[in-house]
């Protein structure tokens, strides 16, 4: 059977159109992560899908709505996309991996080298102090996300501390008008958890998030530059703490 | 840059995002909801259902046409969306575009693994439906002349091409087969004839 492993470009309308399977499907996804070309044509063509999707109006069953509400109520959600957890081998070393990679972060906004800088956040003023303090604590967790629009994001997080430290790199410009804002998201309701300064050589942060609460996430968004009250942007980032 | 302003252009669209309809609002948009269910938000996703239930039903069953089993799958895909909120890639597409496609894999999986306990006793090459009973059917349920309109506006051999593959659940390569033509072709014209499609109902959607 002939493949088309000399253009696999061609395969993004099929694979829009769930019509790869097998080892045409791996080879097509492998392709995919790396062709930026292809994933904007994808998101047309799924765009074009809904149109084949959704053109006959139809009556659902009745009590679908419901009994999908229903089963979802039983079903635990699954966690965003987010780069597992570093290293979990021992309490010790999760606590020194978690304050190296934040130390070599925070080093570059301090100007300061890594090996130093928890040492002189600690002599620095109260905000510099009160990281230090998340980043001393015994329960130090670090998470790395991708931010949906472009550029990661690493947290530091401990929870017996009810605090995290945010940093990002490369996030996408936004208007001087307005601002990336942090928002922890409960059941409550969305709290705003601290606007984002604007970044300097491409890394954002860090800021401190406190009053965590269990069950929060973490999420970030667009707002005007005075901040909202409300997320009113697309969530670019949700992480589970 | 780019990315950021088509994120931010989709954002500022969305009007007071509050409560649904508690201040007689208008609608949240889905993908205001989508990302409320990802934080676990259960009235945000019976509001999600109760918009979405016709749609994700009339893709379903298209594709398996059984009502009983389309009315399974159809719910399958809804708690679906609840348990995968988070996975929601606004960069890739809206909300809609994203329900739609996990609802389309859903209902051809479910055809294909029907297709494949069929094969495994008939060990027949060709699938079971004749292409013109498939392009008849979904023909005649085409009830809005817009998409019509613009599948028509597509060669035969896109239009037949995307039709048994988005409708009949088919693999590329068995589309080839049915049509008697190159997989390699096949591919080809799925994806020019989606471009196409896209430009023809994106324009009518503007008129």
């Amino acid at each position: 059977m002939r493949t088309n492993r000399r253009e696999p470009h061609s395969l993004v309308g099929a694979y829009a159109l769930d019509a790869i399977a097998g080892i045409d499907l791996v080879r097509f996804e492998r392709h995919l992560a790396r062709c930026r070309r292809c994933a904007a044509e994808l998101r047309e063509m799924r765009q074009a899908a809904v149109g084949l999707a959704t053109d006959r109006g139809c009556e659902p069953p009745p009590g679908l709505a419901e009994r999908a509400i229903a089963a979802a109520s039983r079903i635990r959600q699954l966690p965003p996309a987010a780069w597992p957890p570093v290293a979990r081998p021992s309490r010790a070393a999760r606590i020194a991996v978690g304050i190296a990679a934040v130390a070599v972060i925070i080093a570059g906004f301090l100007g300061v080298s890594a090996r130093t800088a928890v040492d002189q956040l600690g002599a620095q003023q109260s905000r510099a102090r009160a990281i230090a303090t998340v980043l001393a604590a015994p329960d130090t967790t670090v998470l790395n996300a991708r931010v949906s629009a472009g550029g990661r994001a690493t947290i530091v997080m401990s929870a017996s501390r009810h605090a995290l430290i945010f940093t990002a790199t490369s996030l996408p410009r936004v208007p001087p008008s307005h601002c990336y804002e942090l928002w922890l998201m409960g059941p409550g309701g969305d709290r705003p958890a601290g606007m984002l300064p604007h970044p300097r050589h491409g890394m954002t942060g860090p800021v401190l998030t406190s009053g965590l609460r269990p069950d929060d996430r973490l999420g970030l968004t667009v707002e005007p530059a005075g901040g909202s009250r409300h997320p009113s942007t697309a969530v670019l980032l949700v992480v589970v703490l | 840059m780019l990315r950021i302003l088509s994120v931010w252009t989709a954002g500022s669209q969305i009007t007071p995002r509050g409560r649904a309809s508690a201040d007689g609002a208008p609608c949240p948009d889905l993908e205001y909801l989508l990302n409320r269910v990802a934080v676990g938000d259960h009235a945000a996703f019976e509001a999600l259902c109760h918009r979405l239930d016709a749609a994700v039903f009339s893709a379903v069953s298209r594709v398996v046409r059984d009502p009983s089993q389309s009315e399974e799958v159809a719910q399958d895909v809804l708690v679906e969306v609840w348990r995968i909120a988070s996975r929601f890639d606004p960069s890739k597409g809206s909300a809609m575009a994203w329900v739609m496609t996990i609802a389309h894999r859903r209902a051809v999986d479910r055809v294909r693994s029907a297709q494949r306990s069929a094969e495994r006793e008939l060990r027949s090459a060709v699938p079971p439906v004749a292409y013109d009973q498939v392009a008849e059917t979904v023909a005649d349920r085409l009830e809005r002349a817009r998409v019509r309109h613009c599948l028509g506006s597509l060669t035969d051999l896109q239009r037949e091409a995307i039709v048994l593959a988005y409708y009949g659940g088919y693999t590329y390569r068995q589309v080839a087969e049915l049509l008697g033509v190159a997989a390699g072709t096949v591919s080809t014209r799925m994806r020019d004839g989606l471009l196409r499609l896209r430009n023809c109902l994106e324009r009518t959607d503007e008129n």
